[in-house]
């Protein structure tokens, strides 16, 4: 489920909604940051819910923004796709000062958006995120043959394998043979 | 080669690149599929570590890459035990999850094609996890083949291994010379150089067990056999020196031939403290033509004993390991021998009327203060 509203696609941040709080409203005003992803759509994301994450964490402790200036600077994830983005958000948004149930059945079936999640909760260090996703990426080959854990995890066989090393065994030799032309040709 | 005969090479060989560069067709839809290698090497290992022990072995024998990354993770030790169970039989525990074993078995109950598969039942103490895979023919070599790819994956040697045929003992002792527990079945051993041969190569630390060695030759032997724990049917041809001359804590000989006087020598030089320091058991058991009484009397000639009870305190079993005891046959009263150390050495006997043997038994303890 999302918590946000998909914002228009501009490299200035776009006016973000707020995530869903808590009924009970917090003592002390709560800190907000924004950040993006490959999208550019700009979510709007508590303190809280961000803690999930030790690398934005990280970031936040540093910067000591204020909320205009958090606001004015979204931390920027270029290397996450904007729906992969959303999950992440979405997720720390529902286990905002919860403890994390052992289970999480919210991740998603698509194997290839999982892989996209998995890469993104490991750059943004949510651990417990990626506890998840790993014991889901485990249970896909629950019950499976050799030959059907293959398939599923894309693993070659020696002989691809083989065929693929000395390709880029060729390959490096070339790129090799490319340089020290290069290099003769500028000692020229 | 004319323009036409070259063009229809090229054409050829460029069809050829074409089929290699399709797409591979999978069975699987293609959207359920998730490209594990190219997770980076910590995520990778760390999904890898929440499959179970099945599940590893099955992973690890997808390809060497595979069994490489299999390696790298720091699995918690495996207890393997190559057995036999209406053929050959693997069964893994866990040290660290107790409550599981894991167990792979080689059967022809199904179309080739339906294997591997899996089973599990539930007993009162752990849950058992079956991995079946397809005898065909070579399960002997195969289970030999997937105990050392275990063992290789988990870096854990096999504790215990039953052996039904020569050609097994050959290959534990060239693949893995010392072992915990060993059982050697009847007709596994089928003459005196390879018992020989098995006694000088083959170190077991724990339990012993050897079953009948089938020749017709009559030989002795006369060193000892170094086991914790050694049981042995059809002992006829173990002497006394291998006895007084071991370190074994519990020994089992069926079909002895040793006789009361051999049992006198052992106890006085037990009593003496100057062999057997290290015995807790010992059980022969004898096809004699004396009565219980002078057997006895000839076993304990010259010997200072007193009469004990069931009451005294004796322990009632002996451990053979972790997760097994041997529990004592039941007696009324015994005979004490002391030691200069204070330990007591209870005899008994028992004749066994299905059998016509004769069971000495000769157990060492201490008071508990």
């Amino acid at each position: 489920m999302s918590s946000t509203e998909q914002g228009t696609s501009s490299a200035a941040p776009a006016e973000p909604t707020t995530a869903p709080e808590s009924a009970a409203a917090p003592e002390v005003p709560e800190s907000f940051y924004y950040v993006h992803g490959k999208d550019k759509v700009v979510h709007k994301v508590s303190a809280g819910a961000l803690q999930h994450s030790a690398l934005i964490h990280g970031m936040i402790s540093n910067l000591g923004y204020t909320e205009e200036q958090a606001k004015a600077n979204p931390f920027p994830f270029e290397n996450i796709d904007g729906d992969i983005l959303q999950m992440v958000v979405d997720w720390c948004n529902q286990h905002k000062g919860k403890p994390t149930p052992p289970e999480d059945t919210n991740l998603p079936k698509q194997k290839e958006k999982l892989f996209d999640l998995v890469l993104a909760v490991n750059y943004l260090e949510i651990k417990e995120l990626l506890t998840y996703c790993c014991k889901q990426v485990a249970m896909m080959v629950k019950g499976k043959s050799p030959e059907e854990i293959r398939e599923i995890w894309m693993i070659p066989t020696d002989a691809e394998d083989e065929a693929a090393e000395k390709e880029a065994k060729k390959r490096a030799g070339k790129e090799a043979a490319g340089e020290t032309a290069a290099a003769a040709g500028d000692a020229k | 080669m004319n323009v036409h005969s070259a063009e229809m090479v090229y054409s050829h060989s460029f069809e050829q690149l074409e089929i290699q560069n399709k797409p591979k067709r999978f069975k699987t839809n293609p959207r359920n599929q998730f490209p594990l290698l190219k997770l980076p090497r910590v995520v990778l290992l760390e999904c890898i570590e929440n499959l179970d022990v099945l599940e590893i072995i099955l992973f690890s024998l997808i390809s060497k890459r595979a069994k490489t990354i299999a390696k790298l993770v720091h699995w918690s030790p495996l207890d393997i035990h190559l057995g036999t169970e209406c053929g050959p039989q693997i069964v893994l525990k866990c040290y660290t999850d107790p409550d599981n074993e894991w167990v792979i078995e080689y059967n022809e109950d199904r179309e080739p094609s339906e294997y591997p598969y899996f089973d599990s039942e539930e007993t009162d103490l752990t849950v058992l996890h079956y991995l079946f895979l397809n005898d065909n023919g070579n399960a002997i070599e195969d289970s030999k083949q997937m105990t050392a790819h275990i063992c290789e994956v988990f870096r854990s040697p096999i504790s215990g291994i039953d052996l039904c045929e020569e050609s097994e003992i050959e290959w534990i002792i060239k693949f893995q010379p010392t072992l915990r527990n060993v059982w050697i079945w009847d007709d596994a051993i089928t003459s005196v150089e390879t018992l020989d041969h098995t006694f000088k190569n083959l170190k077991v630390t724990n339990y012993f067990y050897l079953e009948s060695v089938s020749t017709v030759e009559k030989f002795q032997y006369k060193e000892p056999i170094p086991a914790r724990f050694l049981s042995i049917r059809n002992s006829y041809w173990l002497t006394l020196p291998s006895i007084l001359n071991g370190t074994n804590s519990c020994v089992r000989l069926q079909d002895s031939k040793l006789t009361p006087k051999d049992i006198n020598t052992l106890l006085k030089k037990w009593q003496m403290g100057l062999k057997l320091r290290t015995l807790e058991y010992l059980e022969i058991k004898s096809f004699t033509p004396l009565d219980v009484e002078s057997f006895t009397n000839e076993a304990l000639k010259d010997l200072v004993w007193t009469n004990g009870d069931e009451n005294d305190g004796r322990p009632t079993n002996v451990e053979i390991d972790d997760d097994s005891t041997y529990t004592l046959p039941e007696v009324q009263t015994v005979k004490n021998l002391i030691r200069n150390d204070g330990m007591i050495g209870s005899i008994f006997e028992v004749f066994e009327d299905d059998n016509m043997e004769l069971c000495f038994s000769f157990q060492v303890w201490s008071k508990q203060i």
